[in-house]
């Protein structure tokens, strides 16, 4: 008897181990960025876009970057995503810390980013078949296939991206970063260039994916739309102005799942959230008088 | 199905006809100022089909003007092909490195301008053989235009695309087979339209220094020292059309290969 029981003991401890050893203390995060600068150099000398920033998020939350125009909440992003490094401090994704892109983290690009000279099944396929290494390729065209029926473009599978309207190449650039299946899913402002209503309409798509996979993916957004952030996110986080931005202020959005658009925005704590982001955002409310 | 003939079709041919007739006037009215020293348009024509009656016909000791075209248009597809096999791989690695650039560039810019009639004798020198020499100056001479808008396209393949390849993980193959040949391809093509306009201008000047086969020499021999003008006012006319038509060919190509972003 002891000699089996001498074993599995071992391998228990072994275990211990090996997951303290990859993963730092607070393994609930699903990212944890911390005490991260980020400084270009350029021809006028070296600008900091944000300085010491630390902040973590838990897996399967939704958390909102947000700031006025050039406060580095994009940079910011960059660094989880792996496009850009930090000059100083780091990021953990994962439980491991992030020096380039990777296929744990899906991207949704401002500009959706698809290769104009290939369809949109293709734009699909290629990202697949580059990230995701150990699938057959029958395997790969079922993700891609799949992908594309969720977000209703299976009919379109055969267009390129200049014959789509901007909410449907949003939708593809949207599909390809679920398709690679990530944990975390970077979103740059991905709805800025879309109008009201079909932005309305995707902020609802969004969340139906996100529940399609038992809200499991860790979602961050950049944006500048208070309303958006508010019924996307459980946290929003308010940069001050750049350069050398820092986080202002993070704002908890507590108002219960599933959130319905038309109701919610006369939900008291909703308004009550509204204000604060708005008061946070905006200095002024009227314009002075001549007089 | 898609409307061939519509007015501006109809206008277009108008014009074109328009300009056809306002040209003939012009030559007519040289010819009858220079008492016909350049023959007038008639007179052309008649040179033109007596060219024309037996263009294939190849003995030894006369080749038709078919004969000529086709051997032109060999040594300048040898010239340009080899040409452009070597200008598109320098121009990737010209675009994508900013050290290549830096390394190769001041050549491109020393050698680009120099006239090709200036590169004959050296090819002379080093192939000992003169059809060979023409086809070194072709070469030499279409290089530059696909070299540089290859260079261009590839150093601005924009950052977005780039950063679908970063985020996504793409092998090296994948971004020069997806990425980098699908953007530079139109700026490929628009440095070969340029570099084969440029071949075909340099031909006839190079088969009149080495003589014996070509339009060129077609020009110089049968036109200028067998005395007829005509002969030679042909030939520039079919030069033109062939160049015009080799245009063509890859202005097709560009726009098929061109795609909305």
């Amino acid at each position: 008897m002891s000699t089996t029981i001498a074993p599995s003991i071992n391998e228990k401890s072994k275990n211990i181990f090996t997951k303290a050893t990859l993963q730092p203390i607070n393994t609930a995060y699903s990212i944890e960025i911390d005490n991260v600068t980020v400084s270009f150099k350029t021809p006028a000398g070296v600008y900091t876009a944000v300085k010491d920033i630390s902040l973590s998020i838990k897996k399967g939350e939704i958390v909102s970057i947000i700031g006025h125009s050039g406060c580095g909440k994009s940079t910011l992003m960059s660094t989880i995503s792996g496009m850009v490094a930090p000059s100083n401090g780091s990021v953990t994704a994962n439980g491991i810390v992030v020096t380039k892109p990777g296929p744990d983290r899906g991207i949704v690009f401002q500009n959706y980013s698809l290769l104009p000279w290939l369809t949109v099944y293709r734009n699909i396929y290629e990202a697949v078949d580059a990230a995701i290494k150990d699938k057959s390729s029958a395997e790969k065209k079922e993700l891609v296939e799949n992908n594309l029926k969720m977000v209703k473009l299976w009919e379109h599978k055969d267009k390129l991206p200049g014959q789509l309207s901007g909410g449907m190449k949003q939708r593809v650039a949207i599909a390809r970063a679920f398709a690679i299946n990530p944990t975390i899913l970077l979103l740059d402002e991905p709805f800025g260039a879309l109008d009201a209503l079909t932005k309305s309409s995707m902020h609802v798509e969004l969340l139906k994916l996100w529940n399609l996979d038992n809200r499991q993916k860790t979602i961050v957004m950049v944006t500048h739309d208070i309303e958006e952030a508010i019924f996307l996110s459980d946290r929003v986080v308010v940069m001050n102005n750049g350069p050398a931005a820092t986080i202002k202020e993070i704002v908890d959005v507590p108002l219960p799942r599933p959130r319905n658009k038309k109701e919610i925005v006369h939900d008291e704590s909703y308004m009550a959230i509204h204000d604060r982001l708005l008061n946070l955002l905006i200095d002024k409310f009227s314009i002075n008088d001549i007089h | 199905m898609k409307k061939i003939f519509n007015i501006q079709n109809a206008l277009s041919i108008l014009y074109f006809m328009g300009g056809l007739a306002l040209m003939g006037g012009i030559w007519e009215l040289i010819s009858s100022l220079t008492k016909n020293e350049i023959p007038s348009p008639k007179d052309t024509w008649v040179v033109f089909k007596e060219v024309m009656q037996n263009p294939m016909q190849n003995d030894p000791d006369y080749k038709g003007i078919g004969v000529k075209l086709l051997s032109s248009l060999q040594r300048v597809a040898i010239g340009f092909g080899t040409g452009s096999l070597i200008a598109i791989p320098i121009g990737m690695l010209m675009g994508s490195s900013k050290i290549v650039m830096n390394i190769i560039n001041p050549m491109v810019q020393i050698l680009r301008p120099v006239s090709p009639l200036a590169w004959f004798p050296l090819g002379l020198a080093i192939f000992q053989d003169s059809p060979q020499a023409s086809i070194f100056m072709i070469f030499i001479c279409s290089l530059w235009p696909t070299l540089i808008n290859t260079a261009f396209g590839v150093s601005h393949i924009p950052q977005d695309h780039k950063n679908v390849s970063k985020a996504f993980g793409f092998s090296n193959w994948k971004y020069i087979t997806k990425i980098v040949i699908p953007y530079t391809l139109p700026h490929i093509l628009t440095g070969l339209r340029l570099s084969i306009g440029v071949a075909w201008m340099v031909i006839v000047a190079g088969e009149m220094l080495s003589g014996g086969m070509g339009l060129g020499y077609f020009v110089w021999e049968e036109g200028f020292n067998g005395g007829s003008i005509a002969k030679i006012i042909v030939a520039i006319i079919i030069i033109g059309i062939v160049g015009l038509l080799l245009d063509r060919i890859f202005m097709y190509l560009q726009k098929k290969f061109s795609f909305a972003v």
